[in-house]
């Protein structure tokens, strides 16, 4: 996954209490200004959504394993229907992380048994699945350019 | 010493007259080298030249004898590859590898991400990308000085020598479990594509971006070769017409020309026909390389101490641009 948004604002102290060398100073500093002009309205967009599209991920994932539990679980030692049974109470960035780290694990070990058994319609659904996870946490370029 | 001073007793030792550095300026540009414009004088003589040096860390792990030898194989084959001059493994006064080339006055790049970055140029700057991707791949491999560092892979064997250096990657880097990029790894090992035609150079990141244009509609310079290598012309093109490189809602690669058009260039250029089949291999394929290369700039970013944006933007933005052009893959391909 990508920095999460404590990671990236940690840049800018780091960033801007350097003072350059000489050579550095003109055209490379502006650029690298404005690409934390650029971040700081990614960020932006970050704290407000990013919050609940972890949540409504690790959510969306729970659902497709309490789907796929019956047909799965015995392959998987009974991990789909714990993972499907969990709930996010702490709503920190770093847990919510943590929860979705374990659930994207399981969720990679499901579709590679999905592919091996052919498994046409978990299949779809689990692509359909990533395509909702990447909506969830996109980060709008034309809006941070203005554009 | 400054970097300039350095720079000038470099240049007076290996050229054997004295020489000075004037307007010694870092500009951006090549994620994985640091790289400076200046000015070169020497015997009433001024160059413009490009200095490209090693940086403590990189966002991309490359040979810079394999990037100097892949400018020089090119610098007179008409595809605006700059003039390649010296070369410093040992970094010598400068400390760290570095090589210097000629510097193409008056360029500048299209802004990416931005709407329309040629304008009015658009079609014909369109049609000088695709051409000089195509006479790259024409270019006879064993002619090029290139050859002497680069393996040339089996023909049956360049997509899986690709995909295995680039899953390595995302295995060394990763540090949240990435389901949509392994998917679509596993998806490429099922169904590699056929050999291809003919072992081509690949220039590696060729790209909008990553080539200066005069303003008026020409290109001047083909820059940042650091990952050429031996393999299917393919994977260039592939690379080169990455929905990454297009704003939602263009019809054209990268605002310059439709995808259509651009084939039908390259496939003049190149004298290799398009297999559409094996095209959206490696399209996917381009998608999961660039997950990779976005994966180890976030690692890059923490690693490194947090002190390149660019990085950031890299290991933010266009990895969840790339999860959703994977994802769309896909489904598509379902």
């Amino acid at each position: 996954m990508t920095p999460a948004l404590p990671d990236i604002l940690r840049g800018y102290l780091v960033v801007l209490g350097t003072p350059p060398p000489p050579e550095a100073s003109g055209e490379y500093t502006a650029g690298r200004l404005g690409m934390l002009g650029m971040l700081s309205t990614l960020a932006a967009q970050e704290a407000e959504r990013g919050c609940a599209a972890r949540v409504a991920e690790n959510a969306a994932v729970r659902a497709l394993f309490a789907t796929a539990a019956a047909a799965y679980d015995a392959a998987l030692e009974g991990a789909l229907a714990r993972a499907a049974a969990g709930v996010d109470d702490d709503l920190s960035w770093t847990a919510l992380d943590r929860a979705n780290a374990d659930l994207r694990r399981l969720l990679i070990a499901l579709h590679e048994a999905v592919e091996t058994r052919g498994d046409g319609a978990l299949d779809a659904a689990i692509l359909t699945l990533y395509v909702a996870m990447a909506r969830l946490r996109r980060l709008d370029l034309a809006g941070a350019m203005g554009g | 010493m400054t970097l300039a001073d350095r720079l000038a007793a470099y240049l007076t030792r290996v050229e054997g007259r004295p020489t000075t550095v004037e307007g010694l300026s870092r500009i951006s540009g090549g994620a994985s080298r640091e790289t400076y414009r200046f000015d070169a004088l020497a015997g009433g003589e001024r160059r413009s030249l490009i200095l490209r040096r090693d940086p403590p860390g990189s966002l991309i792990e490359t040979d810079r004898r394999l990037e100097f030898l892949a400018i020089r194989s090119f610098e007179d084959r008409d595809v605006a590859a700059p003039r390649a001059l010296l070369l410093e493994e040992q970094g010598a006064e400068l400390e760290r590898p570095f090589f210097i080339m000629e510097r193409a006055e008056g360029g500048m790049t299209g802004n990416v991400f931005g709407p329309d970055p040629y304008g009015a140029h658009a079609g014909a700057i369109g049609e000088q990308f695709f051409t000089y991707l195509g006479r790259i791949a024409a270019a006879p491999v064993a002619e090029l000085a290139i050859a002497a560092v680069a393996r040339a892979p089996a023909p049956a064997d360049c997509w899986r020598a690709e995909l295995d250096y680039w899953a390595g990657v995302i295995e060394a880097d990763e540090q949240h479990p990435q389901p949509i990029v392994r998917a679509a790894i596993r998806r490429l090992r099922r169904a590699p594509p056929p050999p291809p035609a003919k072992i081509s150079v690949v220039h590696g990141d060729y790209r909008s971006g990553n080539f200066l244009h005069d303003g008026e509609g020409r290109i001047v310079a083909v820059l940042d070769w650091e990952m050429a290598h031996l393999g299917d012309p393919l994977e260039d093109l592939a690379w080169a017409i990455d929905p990454l490189w297009t704003r939602a809602g263009d019809d054209r690669v990268s605002g310059m020309i439709p995808i259509d058009d651009g084939l039908a260039l390259w496939s003049g250029a190149s004298g290799v026909e398009v297999d559409r089949a094996a095209l959206a291999w490696w399209r996917l394929f381009a998608s999961v390389k660039g997950q990779a290369i976005w994966t180890s700039a976030a690692r890059e970013w923490r690693d490194g101490g947090f002190a390149e944006p660019i990085l950031a933007f890299s290991g933010w933005y266009t990895a969840r641009r790339h999860d959703e052009i994977l994802a769309d893959f896909l489904v598509k391909a379902a």
